[in-house]
């Protein structure tokens, strides 16, 4: 008998972070596994308050219904932070993630070309598996 | 006492439309000083770069490589809250080196007060990364220089957010003491009570999270009870001081209620610290709100100098107490396990 495991998907409104969580989607078909969207609450969100920490955003509803995956054992959790820390914490309590799944890039492609990007230091520093899902995946 | 400040340098280069770390920041803190109206008692410590050696004793030499060619490409959104143009490598450096240039003037003598007027801020950079609006660590250069002249160093961070990036950088270094109090939960989701230092540092970081609302009266009560013995015994040579301003009720980046008046309270407790005169040098980090930052700025430095000023009243009677109740809790626990761990770890 498989055990259910916590899955949490790193999601900051990209597109790129739609296909991650989408794979996150698509792989809990364990009946009882949870997905945990995760999202990176900058300074610049405190400020203007972007996304609600209580309400799931309608963009992720639909993902869950375009994947046939039940709600309710989807959770959005919103913690302080840059994307990496955020991401990196999700192995701990309060989410105690089995897997970690992530885009490829997230917002701010530039940078990441010269300053490294926060899929490859979450790879590197991660104490889970980690899924990096490709920018162009099909999913 | 005098006070001494870095001379001005041009930091209009490091500016993204909108965004709340701006230019305007600076002036409104040189507006600040100029109505101290101190004459002769104001001097400027001369303009510097800070050197590639004085960023390697903070920051990894990849992470120096890599800003400075993004910013020579034209630079861009690093992460969801930092950008970096053209301009922000050469600004960048010049915002460390004027820690270094206050620090240098200050220790030619022993009756003066140093506030830094720099941006970008510096306290959440790390080694290797830059975040939080922040690029080079300005306060952790200055204070790992200091270091290396043997002094022992306390870095007092009043700014609302935690300085993680500061807290990082000496996590597993006595030679520094890191207090800092902040709104908890709040960016960057660190500093809470029970991260207490490294293995070679154990009670070398005193975190003092507080919830929001909290008033002055019980982030300067929670200073003299939680971190007062603690910065006590490890007795500094230097008091170096994040000074940020968002924890002013006014700010929009926070809901921590301090007044200007508070920050005068902060400035005397500051000083009180150092155990000598004239080591005490604040480096501006956050502060949003022009007007508040303005006036906290002014209150500040007239208390750390002595003289006195009209400011707003201190805030009292917000929420915290039973916080900061739990944190000396918590810091404690911390503190007993890790010296449990080491003895056990060195038994045979």
């Amino acid at each position: 008998m498989s055990v259910a495991r916590t899955i949490a998907v790193g999601f900051d409104g990209s597109r790129e972070s739609e296909s991650a969580v989408r794979w996150a989607l698509l792989e809990a078909h364990q009946p009882h596994d949870d997905v945990v969207v995760v999202h990176a609450a900058g300074m610049l969100e405190h400020l203007h308050g972007a996304l609600s920490r209580d309400v799931t955003p309608p963009r992720v509803l639909v993902l869950a219904r375009e994947c046939n995956f039940n709600e309710m054992h989807l959770r959005w959790f919103v913690d302080d932070g840059d994307a990496c820390s955020v991401l990196l914490r999700a192995g701990a309590p309060p989410i105690n993630a089995d897997l970690l799944v992530v885009g490829s890039r997230g917002k701010g492609h530039r940078a990441e070309l010269l300053l490294g990007s926060t899929s490859l230091e979450v790879v590197q520093n991660a104490t889970m598996p980690v899924v990096v899902v490709p920018t162009h995946s099909s999913l | 006492m005098v006070l001494i400040v870095n001379e001005n340098y041009d930091d209009a280069g490091h500016e993204d439309p909108g965004h709340p770390e701006r230019p305007s920041r600076t002036n409104a803190a040189r507006s600040a000083i100029a109505d101290l109206h101190l004459g002769s008692d104001l001097v400027t410590a001369p303009f510097r770069v800070a050197s590639r050696a004085e960023l390697l004793l903070v920051h990894h030499g990849n992470y120096l490589d890599e800003l400075g060619a993004f910013c020579y490409d034209g630079g861009g959104d690093i992460d969801q809250d930092t950008y970096a143009t053209y301009d922000s490598w050469e600004i960048a450096k010049s915002a460390a080196g004027a820690g270094l240039s206050v620090i240098d003037a200050m220790r030619a003598r022993d009756d003066a007060v140093g506030f830094v007027v720099t941006r970008p801020p510096g306290h959440h950079a790390l080694a290797d990364r830059a975040m939080g609006f922040c690029l080079l660590n300005n306060v952790a250069i200055a204070a790992a220089a200091l270091v290396r002249r043997g002094e022992r160093v306390l870095v007092l961070d009043w700014d609302v957010h935690h300085g993680n990036g500061t807290q990082q950088i000496f996590w597993n270094n006595p030679e520094v003491l890191y207090v800092s109090t902040h709104q908890s939960p709040l960016f960057p989701g660190s500093g809470f009570a029970g991260e207490v230092g490294g293995w070679n540092a154990i009670d070398r970081t005193v975190n003092i999270p507080l919830p929001s609302g909290a008033t002055g009266d019980i982030l300067q009560r929670a200073l003299e009870e939680l971190a007062a013995p603690v910065i006590e015994d490890f007795a500094p040579t230097w008091v170096l001081v994040s000074a940020g301003f968002d924890a002013h009720r006014a700010d929009p980046m926070a809901e921590l209620q301090l007044t200007s008046g508070d920050f005068a309270g902060l400035a005397h407790l500051a000083t009180s610290f150092a155990h000598q005169p004239g080591r005490v040098a604040m480096f501006l980090e956050g502060g949003y709100d022009l007007d508040a930052l303005r006036d906290s700025l002014h209150a500040t430095l007239a208390a750390a100098l002595g003289a006195t000023t009209s400011t707003e009243s201190r805030s009292n009677g917000g929420p915290g107490a039973e916080e900061v109740t739990r944190a000396a809790r918590e810091r404690r626990a911390a503190i007993e396990a890790l010296h449990i761990l080491e003895t056990s770890e060195r038994a045979p």
